[in-house]
C-alpha cells in the first residue's frame, strides 16, 4: 500500500533489469501509478450507502467495473494498491480465450489487447524427443467466425492497465486506490465495510459487495463461506524471460523432458518479445532454491543451449492448488474470480473464468439496477457461474492429475498413454497438458431453456446498407435488454407480435434475412453465409434470444407463447 | 482395429479408470486390470480386431517404460 498520494499522471510501462532477489516481487516491469484520492466519507464523517461497491481492482473487479460502467451503473472500487499487477505470488494470467477477448471487444479495450499481445494457433507437445500430439487453432472450424482470434497472450497487467483507463473515461465508477478491507459486518439487505486509507480508516455501505479481492479473500471467513479444496505436492517454477537471442518459435509443451529430468517443461510467448517457461519441479522442492537466479540459468542452458542470453523478467515458484466455494452468493456478497474458485494454470481457466464471472453478473445487476428485472435475477449468477466454476476445476485438476500421477498403476497408464501416443492417434487424444478454456455453456440455469445457454460467437454479418457489423454491436444497441434475433421471413402476424413484444417487455427485436429476401420491418439485418445462424446455433426459420453477454437465454421456431416464457424465464419475470 | 479416438469422453473415463485403482495396492490393480480387458474384449468380440490390438499391444523395442 503507498505511504502517501501519489502523482496523478499514469506513468507508461517500463522495462528495468532484473535486481531483486527473486522475492516474488515487482518483477521486470515498472507499472503505472494511480493515485489515491481522499473520498467525501472520510472528509465529511458521514456513512454513505453504495448501491454496489467492488473489492479488488485485479482483471476480474476491474472487468467487472468496466462492464457497469459502460451501463452506466454506478459502483465503488475499493484496492489496496496503487497499480497493476501484483505485489505477491498471485495471478499472472498470459493467455486470454476469444470469449474474453469478445467481452474486452465490448468493453471498449480489445483494440489495445490485439494490438499489444500476441495471437497464436499451434500447440506441440513432445514426450522425450518425439511430438506426441499438435494442433492448430485455425483448423478448427468453432474458432474461424469470431471478429476475435482463438487466443492472444500478453501479460495480465497490460490488460487491467487499459481497463482502468478505460474507467476513467467512461466515468461512473469510483476508484479507490491505496482502499484495504478491514471489516465486514451483514445486515438486512445491505452490509457495512470498514476501509483503512492513508488517510485513516471509514464505513461505507453497499447493498451489492462483489468479492474480486483474489485467492485470499477475508470475505469467505467472514460470510462462513465453506469451500472445496484440493492441495498436491506436486511444484513448479515460473521463469518469465527476454531472450537477446535463439529465440523459441512455438508454443511447446514437455510431458517429459530430457533437459528437466522427464518433467514437464511449458513454453509459451507473450508480449514485448517475453516467454514463459514452467518448469515441473521435483515433488515438494524447496520453492527458495527451485526459484533462486543460478538455479534457473541452469534450467535455461539445459533447454536451450549453453550460448543462451536472455534477461529474466520475473520467477516464481508455485504450488498449484485447486479450491471451489459451495456458494457464489452469501447475504450482500458476490464471490468472483479467484474468490469462487482456484485452479492449476493449465488451459487457460483461472483469469478467463474470472472475466466471465463479471460478465454475467454485469448485465444482470444492470437490469435489477435499471428496474427491467427483479433482484431474483441475481440468483442465476450462482447458479451458471457455480456450474462453470467445478466445470474448470475439474478440468484442470484432471489434468494436474495427468502431470503428476500417483506412483503406481497411475503412472503406469500415463506411461502406456505416451508410448501409444507415439504409435496411435486415438492415444494423442488422452495426453492432456492443459485443455483449452471456453465459454462454458449453462445446463442447469433457472433463465435459460434448455435450448439456451450456450455461448454465442463474434460473427460479422451485414447491416442494410451493406457495411460489416458483428454480433457485439447489436448487444450494444439493444443496451442491456434481451436481443431477439428472428431469421427469415415472418407472416404478419408474426411480425405484429414481435411489436407488441418489443413494447411490452426488455427486448429489441432484429430480422436476419439471406442476401436476397425482401425486408420487412425497419431492423433488418442480412447473414449471405449463415454465420450469425450458425453462432446462435438455429437452421432455417427460427428465433434466438440473445443475452447482453453474448448467451443464448432460448432458441425456437415459432413465434408463439414459448417465446414469450423464455422472454420472461431469461429476465427471472415469471 | 479402430486408431482413431473413439471414446464418447476420453478425459472423463481416464479419470474413472484412474479412480477405479485408488486406494489399490499393486496385485489388487493387476487383477483389476485383468478383469477389465476381459470385460472390454468381451465387448469387442470380433476376433481379427481383439488379435489386432494383441499385436499393437505389443511393447514396442524402443519404448522403455519411464
Amino acid at each position: 500500500m503507498s505511504a502517501s498520494p501519489t502523482s496523478t499522471a499514469a506513468k507508461p510501462y517500463q522495462h528495468s533489469a532484473f535486481t531483486n532477489d527473486y522475492e516474488f516481487a515487482k518483477g521486470g516491469y515498472t507499472l503505472p501509478e494511480y493515485p489515491f484520492v481522499a473520498p467525501s466519507e472520510l472528509t465529511s464523517g458521514t456513512t454513505v450507502r453504495h448501491p454496489i461497491v467492488i473489492v479488488g481492482a485485479g482483471i476480474t473487479g476491474l472487468t467487472m467495473a468496466c462492464a457497469l460502467a459502460r451501463q452506466g451503473i454506478a459502483a465503488v472500487v475499493l484496492d489496496e494498491d496503487n497499480s497493476v499487477g501484483v505485489k505477491g505470488a498471485s495471478s499472472r494470467g498470459i493467455c486470454y480465450t476469444q470469449k474474453s477477448l469478445e467481452i474486452f471487444h465490448r468493453l471498449g479495450i480489445y483494440e489495445r489487447i490485439a494490438a499489444k499481445g500476441i495471437q497464436w494457433s499451434v500447440g506441440r507437445t513432445f514426450a522425450g524427443h518425439d511430438e506426441v500430439y499438435a494442433f492448430d487453432l485455425r483448423q478448427q472450424s468453432s474458432f474461424q467466425l469470431s471478429a476475435q482470434p482463438p487466443f492472444i497472450n500478453i501479460q495480465q497487467f497490460y490488460i487491467e492497465g487499459y481497463l482502468v483507463e478505460r474507467i476513467y473515461e467512461l466515468g461512473c465508477v469510483d476508484l479507490r486506490w491505496g482502499s484495504r478491507v478491514a471489516g465486514f459486518e451483514q445486515h438486512d439487505g445491505f452490509a457495512t465495510l470498514t476501509v483503512d486509507t492513508p488517510a485513516g480508516s471509514y464505513q461505507i455501505e453497499a447493498d451489492h459487495i462483489i468479492d474480486a479481492s483474489g485467492s485470499h479473500t477475508p470475505f469467505h471467513q467472514w460470510c462462513g463461506a465453506t469451500v472445496q479444496a484440493r492441495r498436491g505436492d506436486d511444484r513448479w517454477c515460473i521463469a518469465d524471460v527476454r531472450f537477446k537471442n535463439l529465440p523459441p518459435t512455438e508454443r511447446h509443451t514437455w510431458i517429459e523432458a530430457p533437459f528437466n529430468d522427464n518433467r514437464a517443461v511449458w513454453q509459451h510467448l507473450m508480449a514485448d518479445d517475453v516467454w514463459r517457461i514452467d518448469y515441473q519441479m521435483e515433488p515438494d522442492a524447496d520453492p527458495a532454491k527451485a526459484s533462486s537466479e543460478s538455479e534457473v540459468r541452469k534450467r535455461l542452458q539445459r533447454q536451450f543451449g549453453a550460448e543462451v542470453d536472455c534477461d529474466i523478467v520475473w520467477v516464481g515458484p508455485y504450488a498449484y492448488r485447486s479450491q471451489c466455494v459451495d456458494t457464489l452468493h452469501i447475504g450482500s456478497v458476490y464471490f468472483m474470480g479467484d474468490t469462487a474458485k482456484i485452479v492449476s494454470p493449465f488451459g487457460a481457466r483461472g483469469g478467463n473464468t474470472g472475466v466471465a464471472d463479471a460478465d454475467n453478473l454485469a448485465w444482470k445487476l444492470g437490469a435489477v439496477m435499471r428496474g427491467r428485472a427483479p433482484a431474483k435475477l441475481l440468483d442465476s449468477y450462482n447458479h451458471e457461474r457455480l456450474e462453470a466454476a467445478r466445470q474448470n476445476v475439474q478440468v484442470t485438476n484432471r489434468t494436474a492429475r495427468f502431470l503428476r500421477p500417483a506412483e503406481g498403476m497411475e503412472r503406469v497408464f500415463r506411461t502406456a498413454v505416451i508410448s501409444l501416443a507415439r504409435q496411435y492417434p486415438f492415444a494423442r487424444q488422452l495426453v492432456n497438458t492443459g485443455r483449452m478454456a471456453v465459454a462454458n455453456p449453462y445446463s442447469q440455469s433457472a433463465v435459460c431453456e434448455k435450448s439456451g445457454g450456450l455461448s454465442v460467437q463474434n460473427v460479422y454479418f451485414r447491416w442494410q446498407d451493406g457495411s460489416q457489423g458483428c454480433v457485439n454491436d447489436l448487444t450494444q444497441w439493444a443496451d442491456g435488454r434481451l436481443l431477439l434475433l428472428v431469421f427469415g421471413d415472418q407472416s404478419l402476424q408474426a411480425r405484429q407480435r414481435l411489436v407488441q413484444l418489443s413494447r411490452k417487455t426488455p427486448v429489441r427485436c432484429v430480422q436476419v434475412l439471406g442476401a436476397d429476401s425482401r425486408t420487412q420491418s425497419r431492423e433488418t439485418v442480412r447473414d449471405p453465409q449463415g454465420h450469425l445462424q450458425g453462432a446462435c446455433h438455429v437452421f432455417g426459420h427460427a428465433w434466438a434470444l440473445v443475452r447482453p453477454d453474448a448467451y443464448l437465454a432460448a432458441t425456437g421456431e415459432a413465434v408463439d407463447g414459448a417465446l414469450v416464457q423464455a422472454i420472461e424465464h431469461a429476465l427471472a419475470l415469471a | 482395429m479402430k486408431t482413431n479416438l473413439n471414446l464418447q469422453d476420453a478425459d472423463t473415463f481416464y479419470e474413472q479408470l484412474l479412480d477405479a485403482h485408488s486406494g489399490l495396492n499393486a496385485e489388487q490393480s493387476e487383477l483389476l486390470n485383468a478383469r477389465l480387458i476381459l470385460l472390454l474384449a468381451n465387448q469387442v468380440g470380433d476376433s481379427r480386431v481383439l488379435q489386432e490390438c494383441l499385436v499393437a499391444a505389443q511393447l514396442p523395442q524402443a519404448a522403455t517404460a519411464g
